[in-house]
């Protein structure tokens, strides 16, 4: 059965994909993430599909919701490891994934939480950027 | 009598010539770290846009970059078409972390856009590649300064776009 | 040189364990054939929203993939999958075919984008006889 760990890092969730998502497993780990982020205060989430070959629109659909959730829960959500092959392939379906940041590698997603999370900071009280 | 080239040989040469004339065309620059430049010249389909895509895409990937200077000076004509093509590079580029600033633009292709209609929020453009270029350095936190002067205090370092 | 044409492979299409063994296989064939990283990606992904469509709208959620070479053929080298299922098939195909994800029932959805990401695509479907879906792409 697939499953997807998710790891607390202080205020951060870290989500890793370790294998092909069913369906199931894919609204799982949407309704995990739910109710981790209602139990403690946390700021970022992320979500690291680098090893998912294949994003079609459900998958899609699914974590542009994961991320806009996770907004009105307070967390800024960021995708890390989307493949080229599949990013085109996403947005030649139509998909932008507008709610979603990302970013190349896990090194550079926290980075990118980071300077979210600050400028969210300096701007109010409003964070997920 | 001189062999003549079969239609195989030919296909293939054609298909070998295209593809080097592919390439030459829209060759992705690596002008600093993190900042890629793309020039486009000519007129973008949808077979140019894929491969220019997936080759930017990939130097992304190779780089790390997380800026690209996408320069439509050489690209003479702007309808829905071309600026669909170069919407979808944007957006795929995005899904790797990078943004893409496009340079280049004229007036009349700023108006053209406009009247289009296309939803261009969250595209950030310049009129030049050197602009763009400032633009990259600033979002990284850098500033190019002459030797022999300090550079000046800035009042939040690598302060980008809201 | 090239595949030995045409033996069907035929995926059986019950639960969503299916999906991902038919786009992982279709995705397979493809590589063999000698399509690219994206035009892959490309593939199972249009099979992946196909075999989507089966197990949620098709009756039992039951259906067929069937997987297959093109070889043979003036446009060269490509790959051809048929989805197909007796459900309760699509009352308007012409409208299932428009753009627009977030309409109707949900039936037929994903099929404009799946048109997008192949060569060809052709439906066969009518209420009451199920959906039949061939999808073909060639090799550059």
């Amino acid at each position: 059965m697939a499953r997807v760990p998710i790891l607390r890092q202080g205020d951060v969730l870290i989500a890793s994909v370790l294998e092909e998502l069913r369906d199931s497993d894919a609204l799982a780990l949407q309704q995990q993430l739910g109710a981790r982020l209602e139990q403690r205060a946390t700021r970022g989430v992320l979500l690291d599909v680098s090893v998912v070959e294949t994003v079609d629109s459900f998958l899609g659909r699914l974590l542009n919701e994961i991320a806009l959730s996770a907004r009105l829960l307070g967390a800024a959500t960021v995708v890390v490891g989307i493949r080229p092959a599949v990013a085109i392939t996403l947005v030649e379906l139509g998909l932008e994934l507008r709610g979603v940041h990302t970013a190349l590698t896990m090194e550079k997603g926290m980075a990118l939480l980071r300077r979210l999370l600050d400028e969210g900071a300096r701007r109010g009280p409003y964070a997920g950027g | 009598m001189p062999d003549l080239p079969s239609q195989a040989e030919l296909a293939t040469e054609l298909e070998q010539q295209r593809r080097t004339i592919s390439e030459l065309q829209t060759p992705v620059i690596q002008v600093w770290e993190g900042v890629l430049a793309l020039p486009i010249v000519g007129s973008l389909d949808t077979e140019r846009t894929q491969e220019t895509t997936e080759a930017l895409l990939q130097k992304i990937v190779d780089t790390g970059s997380e800026i690209v200077l996408l320069d439509i000076t050489g690209v003479p004509v702007v309808d829905t078409a071309v600026a669909s093509h170069l919407l979808e590079m944007v957006s795929a580029a995005r899904l790797l972390g990078c943004e893409v600033l496009i340079v280049g633009l004229s007036a009349r292709i700023a108006i053209t856009l406009v009247h289009l209609g296309l939803d261009l929020s969250g595209v950030v453009t310049r009129t030049t590649l050197a602009k763009g270029l400032e633009l990259a350095f600033a979002r990284l936190g850098l500033a190019v300064v002459r030797r022999g002067e300090p550079p000046e205090p800035r009042p939040v370092a690598g302060a980008g776009a809201p | 040189m090239g595949p030995t044409p045409a033996a069907e492979e035929r995926l059986p299409i019950a639960g969503e364990t299916d999906i991902i063994a038919a786009r992982q296989r279709a995705r397979e064939l493809a590589q063999q054939l000698g399509f690219g990283l994206v035009d892959q990606s490309r593939i199972a992904t249009a099979v992946s929203e196909l075999a989507r469509n089966v197990v949620r709208y098709a009756t039992g959620g039951r259906g067929e993939a069937a997987l297959r070479a093109l070889a043979a053929s003036p446009r060269g080298i490509g790959i051809e999958i048929v989805v197909r299922d007796e459900g309760p098939g699509i009352a308007d195909v012409a409208q299932a075919m428009r753009e627009g994800f977030s309409s109707g029932t949900g039936l037929g959805m994903g099929l404009p984008g799946t048109r997008r990401l192949m060569d060809e695509l052709q439906i066969d479907s009518a209420p009451g006889r199920g959906t039949t879906v061939t999808i073909r792409k060639w090799r550059r």
